[in-house]
C-alpha cells in the first residue's frame, strides 16, 4: 500500500490554451479512500489519468511513496485502474481477463491460477470464469473489472466513475461492496465521481474539484458542514443549500442583523467580530434540513422565526420538501420537513431557521466569511 | 397472409431465382464444361456431363503448366496478403490510435491514390520496376500488389480500429503491456472481423488480377493463373474444354478461402467485439 502525493500538477493539452488541471496539490495517505468529486468536465478524470500514467504531466511532481513518478510508464507504477466502461478484453474469457495483467509480470502458471481463483471466489465470479464478457450482465462485468485490479495486488487502486453505468439498485449494493473491500484490503484508493452521494458515503476524504482546480479537501462531514465557498455549498447536499441574497446591517449597540426581504434576522454572536464594512450585501446560506416547522427544531438550534408563503409542496413519502417565498425577496427557499406536515400552496406559514449551521458568503469572491 | 402479401412474396422469389440463375448459372456451366471434352461441348454446349473427365484436370496441371501457374499465384498472392494484413493492420492501428505530426497529411496521401485506376499507373510502374531490376520478377509483382491494395486495406482497418474503445488500450497499458504487445494481443484479435474482410477482399482481387501481371511478368515460369488461362485463348485454337478446366483450378481455392474466412468473419461479429 502506498502514499500518493501531488505537488502542483498541471495538465495543458497541446493545442489548448486552457489548462485541464491547474496546480493540483494534495496527499493521499496510505490506506485512505480519497474521492475526487466535481461536475462533468472539471478535470477530475484528467488528474486520475495523470496519476495512472495514461496522460503526461505538463508541470508539477507526482510522487508515490516519495518517489517521483512523472516519467515512469503506466505499466511500471504498480497501479491498477477500474474504468467506467469496464474495458474488458472481449475476445478473452473472464479467467483470461483476470490473468492478463499477471502474465506480463512473470508469475508462474500455478501461481496465476491460484490468484485468479482466489479473487473470483471473493467477488462471486467462480461460475463465470469460462464465459466471455458479452455473456455477462453489467454488474458481473463490473466485478470482473474490479477483480482484474484486485488480482494484481497493486500499491494504489484508481476508480474512474465505475458505478455510472449501473442501474440505481445495483449502484447502491456495489457501493457498499466497494467500501467493504476497502476495509478488507486496507488499500489506498482514489475514486473519481460526479455523484455527491457516492462521495459522502464512500470517502474517508473528499477533494472537490472545479474548473481544473482543487476547491476544498476534507472529511465528508467537514466539507459538508463547513463549505469553503458557494460552489461547494451548493454541490453537496440534496436539495442544495439555500443561497439567499441579503443585506448585512448594523443596529445600535454593535448588533448585526441580516435583512432577508422584509424580515430582519439578528445574527448570532459568532459573526460579530467580522471586520467587514457594514452595510453590505452578503449571501446567507442555510441548508433545507436546517429549516424546521415550529416545535420541531432541535435543542442545539439558534432559532429565528420567518414567515413565508408556500409556493409548492413535494411529498416524497419519507419527508416533504417545501418551496417557499419570503416577503419581498425574489428567491425561493427550500425546506425539508417531516412527512406529516399539512399545508398547501398559497398558505403562509412560520418556519424556524436554525442559525447554528448557517453560513455567510462574500458575494464578490463567493468565499465563506469565517467567524472568529 | 393476405393475397397481396402472397403475391409480393412470389414476385420476390421469382426475382431472386432469376438473379441466382444469372450469377450462379455461368459458374455451374463452367463446372460442367470442365468435366467434358471439347468435342462433347461443341456437340451440345449446355448438356450435363455424361462421363466425368477428371483426367482433364491432370492434363491441365501437368501438360499445360498449370502446376507452375498455380504455385506462382499462391506464392505471390499469399505473400502479398500477409504483408498487406500486417502493414495495413499496423498502419490502421497507428492512424486510429495515435496523434502525430503530419498524420492527416499522410492519411490523405495514402487514401488519395485509390482514385488512380491501374491503367494510369501501369506505364510509370513499368519504368520504375525496370529501373530497380524488378521487372519480370515475382517480388516485383508482390510489391506492386501490396502498394496498390494498401490504401483500401488501411482505410478499412483504420475505421474499424477507431471504433475500438480507447479504454481497452488504457487497460492493457495498466496491465503492463508495451505498445507492440497491445497491437498483437488486443488490437488484432478484437479486429478479427475487419481483418477477415480485408483478407478475403485482397485474396480475391489479387488472385484474379490480370493487368499488372500481364504487363510485368514475361517469363513462362513466373506466370500467374489468370495469365495461364489466357494462354488457352488465341495461342492455340480455343480449347474451350481446357479453358473450363483451367478456370476450375483457379476458382476452387478462392471459394475455399472465402468460405473459411467468411465464417471467421461472422464468428468475430457475434463475439460482441464492441460492447
Amino acid at each position: 500500500m502506498a502514499e500518493v502525493t501531488l505537488e502542483g500538477l498541471t495538465k495543458i493539452y497541446s493545442g489548448s490554451h486552457e489548462a485541464a488541471a491547474k496546480d493540483v496539490s494534495f496527499r493521499v495517505e496510505d490506506g485512505d479512500f480519497m474521492v475526487l468529486l466535481g461536475p462533468s468536465g472539471c478535470g477530475k478524470s484528467t488528474i486520475l489519468r495523470m496519476i495512472a500514467g495514461l496522460e503526461s504531466i505538463t508541470s508539477g511532481i507526482l510522487r508515490i511513496d516519495g518517489k517521483a513518478m512523472n516519467h515512469v510508464p503506466a505499466k511500471d507504477r504498480d497501479i491498477a485502474m477500474v474504468f467506467q466502461s469496464y474495458a474488458l478484453y472481449p475476445h478473452m474469457k473472464v479467467r483470461d481477463n483476470l490473468a492478463f495483467g499477471l502474465k506480463r509480470r512473470g508469475f508462474a502458471r500455478e501461481e496465476i491460477k491460484r490468484k485468479v481463483n482466489q479473487v473470483a471466489e471473493i467477488l462471486g465470479l467462480t461460475p463465470f470464469l469460462n464465459r466471455k464478457p458479452h455473456a455477462l450482465s453489467g454488474g458481473q462485468r463490473q466485478r470482473v473489472a474490479l477483480g482484474r485490479a484486485i488480482v494484481r495486488d497493486p500499491k494504489v487502486f484508481l476508480f474512474d466513475e465505475p458505478l455510472s453505468n449501473l442501474d440505481a439498485a445495483l449502484r447502491v449494493s456495489t457501493r457498499n461492496e466497494l467500501v467493504s473491500l476497502h476495509h478488507r484490503l486496507g488499500a489506498t484508493m482514489i475514486y473519481v465521481t460526479h455523484d455527491q452521494v457516492e462521495a459522502m458515503t464512500m470517502g474517508t476524504r473528499i477533494c472537490i474539484i472545479n474548473l481544473g482546480r482543487v476547491v476544498q479537501i476534507g472529511p465528508p462531514m467537514e466539507v459538508y458542514r463547513k463549505p469553503i465557498n458557494t460552489f461547494v455549498a451548493s454541490f453537496l447536499g440534496s436539495p442544495p443549500m439555500n443561497l439567499l441574497k441579503t443585506r448585512l446591517e448594523k443596529a445600535r449597540e454593535g448588533q448585526r442583523f441580516l435583512q432577508l426581504g422584509t424580515k430582519s434576522i439578528s445574527l448570532p454572536e459568532r459573526w460579530f467580530p467580522s471586520t467587514m464594512e457594514i452595510p453590505r450585501e452578503v449571501i446567507f446560506g442555510i441548508r433545507p434540513e436546517d429549516i424546521f416547522l415550529p416545535g420541531s427544531a432541535p435543542s442545539y438550534a439558534i432559532p429565528t422565526e420567518v414567515e413565508m408563503e408556500v409556493t409548492a409542496v413535494e411529498t416524497l413519502g419519507a419527508e416533504t420538501v417545501l418551496i417557499l417565498k419570503p416577503d419581498d425577496l425574489e428567491q425561493k427557499v427550500t425546506a425539508r420537513v417531516g412527512r406529516d406536515v399539512r399545508t398547501h400552496r398559497g398558505e403562509r406559514i412560520k418556519l424556524i431557521f436554525d442559525l447554528s449551521s448557517a453560513q455567510l458568503f462574500n458575494p464578490d469572491t463567493t468565499e465563506v466569511i469565517v467567524e472568529r | 397472409m393476405s393475397v397481396a402479401q402472397r403475391l409480393k412474396q412470389v414476385a420476390f422469389l421469382i426475382l431472386l431465382s432469376f438473379y441466382t440463375a444469372f450469377v450462379a448459372g455461368p459458374l455451374f456451366w463452367v463446372t460442367t464444361m470442365s468435366l467434358r471434352t471439347t468435342t462433347e461441348i461443341a456437340h451440345n454446349p449446355y448438356a450435363l456431363p455424361e462421363t466425368f473427365h477428371f483426367e482433364k484436370f491432370y492434363k491441365a496441371w501437368v501438360n499445360s503448366n498449370y502446376n507452375v501457374y498455380f504455385t506462382n499465384s499462391v506464392i505471390i498472392v499469399l505473400s502479398a496478403v500477409v504483408i498487406l494484413t500486417l502493414i495495413g493492420g499496423m498502419a490502421g492501428h497507428c492512424f486510429a490510435r495515435y496523434r502525430f505530426r503530419f498524420r492527416r497529411f499522410l492519411y490523405f496521401m495514402i487514401f488519395s491514390t485509390i482514385i488512380f485506376p491501374p491503367q494510369i499507373t501501369i506505364i510509370a510502374l513499368f519504368q520504375i520496376l525496370v529501373e530497380y531490376g524488378l521487372y519480370n520478377s515475382r517480388i516485383g509483382l508482390i510489391l506492386v500488389y501490396v502498394a496498390f491494395q494498401l490504401p483500401v486495406t488501411v482505410y478499412l482497418l483504420e475505421s474499424f480500429f477507431a471504433r475500438i474503445p480507447s479504454d481497452l488500450y488504457d487497460a492493457a497499458r495498466m496491465d503492463g503491456y508495451s505498445e507492440w504487445s497491445i497491437f498483437f494481443k488486443v488490437s488484432l484479435p478484437v479486429a478479427l472481423p475487419a481483418l477477415s474482410t480485408t483478407v478475403i477482399l485482397n485474396t480475391i482481387l489479387l488472385w484474379n488480377e490480370f493487368l499488372y501481371a500481364v504487363v510485368l511478368i514475361v517469363d513462362e515460369a513466373k506466370r500467374t493463373l489468370p495469365l495461364g488461362i489466357q494462354q488457352f485463348m488465341g495461342d492455340h485454337l480455343e480449347d474451350v474444354g481446357m479453358i473450363a478446366s483451367g478456370l476450375m483450378i483457379a476458382i476452387v481455392p478462392v471459394v475455399i478461402i472465402y468460405v473459411f474466412f467468411s465464417e471467421k468473419l461472422i464468428q468475430g461479429m457475434t463475439a460482441g467485439a464492441v460492447k
